[in-house]
């Protein structure tokens, strides 16, 4: 009889935290599902902004990096690109991550320039990539069914597909997996600088080379971002020994920078920033920072 | 054998009542960041790519979020700066690198989105404060696009 009555309570106890469970479940999907639903209508881009104590990281979008390219006329090359087939080599949960990042960046390189077909075969590498990183909730049928709609809209499907780089981010931060979240904003980053240094190389156009030089800020963050976790294992210190390396030929790049006022229009919310920056690149510099570019993107895609 | 069952049961309810507070809480404070959320992303035009995540950080007692970002030449931003906390107006002041001011929005009723056009690139520190009459705890959000 006692242990009847002492069941009983049990239960008394038992059915509101039940009920707290179930409604936290509930309540759960449906953030998720306004969230989803506010995100569709938010432009996005592939870009990420990540933010790791207290530091904000505004990557050079791989889209302005793309629009940057393309604005100069320089012809599409498809060779710079990671070739889909590589997916097999990558068998580690590092390895993925940091080519989720870059197959990303070549999404954005292949949409700028309407290409279509090759824009296909990436998106089923991201698929693939995003269920063995377990960040598929953000790539799911719904997500393809939109964007087989809209593949020929260059608008739409950035917008789609930055939108699920935002879910996966936000999943990942969520569940407390915030390290695949800086190796996918790693790769598309040294994606993004492979690029502009590979085009910087074969055409010696100024503005794509003082991109290259713009970089020393967005690397000093990413290597801040990435230093916690450079004992988590061999492939961490390797990565970041190597990007550290690279800082250090951006140190020697020349900055300057003067400060003028800047003009503001108050009925149209708008601050004209007219400080100029300069940046001095020597060819020397860029051959060298090409180069180790090249042996860090080898790293990440071999 | 009933001073035994009896202790049990108050064990249980205490345990129960710290599953069911850390829910209730845990709910309030994620209503709270979607609510923030909905209502930053509000001041951003369609015409405007966000470009990155949102970030959020919590409020604490006189201090200010600082932000470290660069923004590349020929291109238009919008930064949005928001707060849950009711009857408080958010300050972001924009520096350059050698702390001159480039942009604040106290002169300006505190209005909480501005475009900047950039005609160089420029690495920025972007401080966020919050002003009210006292320290009540909540989170700031801040937010940037630009222009394609």
């Amino acid at each position: 009889m006692p242990l009847y009555r002492n069941t009983r309570r049990f239960c008394f106890l038992i059915i509101p935290i039940l009920f707290f469970l179930v409604w936290s479940c509930k309540s759960g999907t449906e953030t998720k599902k306004s969230d989803s639903i506010s995100q569709s209508h938010k432009p996005d881009t592939l870009s990420f902004l990540i933010q790791f104590d207290g530091s904000l990281f505004p990557l050079p979008s791989p889209y302005q990096v793309a629009q940057l390219v393309k604005s100069h006329n320089i012809p599409f090359n498809e060779a710079i690109l990671n070739n889909p087939r590589n997916t097999k080599r990558y068998n580690t949960n590092f390895k993925k991550a940091l080519n989720f990042g870059v197959y990303g960046t070549n999404l954005s390189y292949l949409n700028i320039y309407n290409r279509t077909p090759e824009s296909i075969t990436y998106l089923n590498v991201l698929k693939h990539l995003s269920e063995e990183l377990g960040i598929s909730p953000a790539f799911d049928i719904q997500f393809f069914s939109n964007i087989e709609k809209n593949i020929t809209n260059q608008d739409s499907l950035l917008v789609l597909l930055s939108s699920s780089y935002r879910k996966a981010d936000g999943f990942l931060r969520e569940n407390d997996r915030n390290e695949v979240g800086s190796l996918i904003l790693a790769g598309g980053w040294i994606e993004s600088l492979y690029l502009l240094t590979t085009i910087a190389q074969s055409t010696s156009n100024r503005d794509v080379i003082n991109r290259v030089g713009e970089q020393k800020h967005p690397l000093d963050n990413l290597i801040e971002v990435l230093s916690p976790l450079y004992y988590k294992s061999a492939d961490y210190t390797a990565l970041i020994d190597k990007l550290i390396d690279l800082a250090y030929e951006f140190d020697g790049i020349i900055y300057s920078y003067s400060y003028k006022e800047p003009k503001i229009d108050e009925a149209n919310k708008i601050i004209y920033i007219n400080s100029q920056s300069r940046v001095i690149m020597s060819e020397y510099h860029l051959d060298i920072i090409s180069q180790k570019v090249e042996d860090l993107r080898k790293l990440v895609v071999e | 054998m009933i001073t035994h069952y009896l202790t049990m049961n108050k064990k249980l309810f205490a345990v129960a009542l710290v599953i069911i507070s850390v829910f209730i809480f845990s709910q309030k404070a994620n209503a709270q960041l979607l609510q923030l959320q909905n209502i930053c992303s509000l001041y951003f035009a369609p015409d405007f790519i966000s470009d990155g995540q949102e970030y959020f950080a919590p409020l604490k007692p006189d201090q200010k979020a600082e932000f470290t970002t660069t923004f590349f030449g020929d291109n238009t931003y919008r930064i949005v700066a928001c707060t849950n906390l009711k009857h408080s107006n958010v300050v972001f002041s924009v520096f350059d690198t050698e702390k001159n001011l480039l942009f604040t929005n106290t002169a300006y009723d505190y209005t909480p989105y501005w475009d900047f056009k950039f005609s160089s690139t420029v690495t920025c520190i972007i401080q966020v404060d919050v002003k009210s009459a006292k320290f009540v705890p909540g989170h700031i959000m801040l937010l940037i696009g630009y222009k394609p």
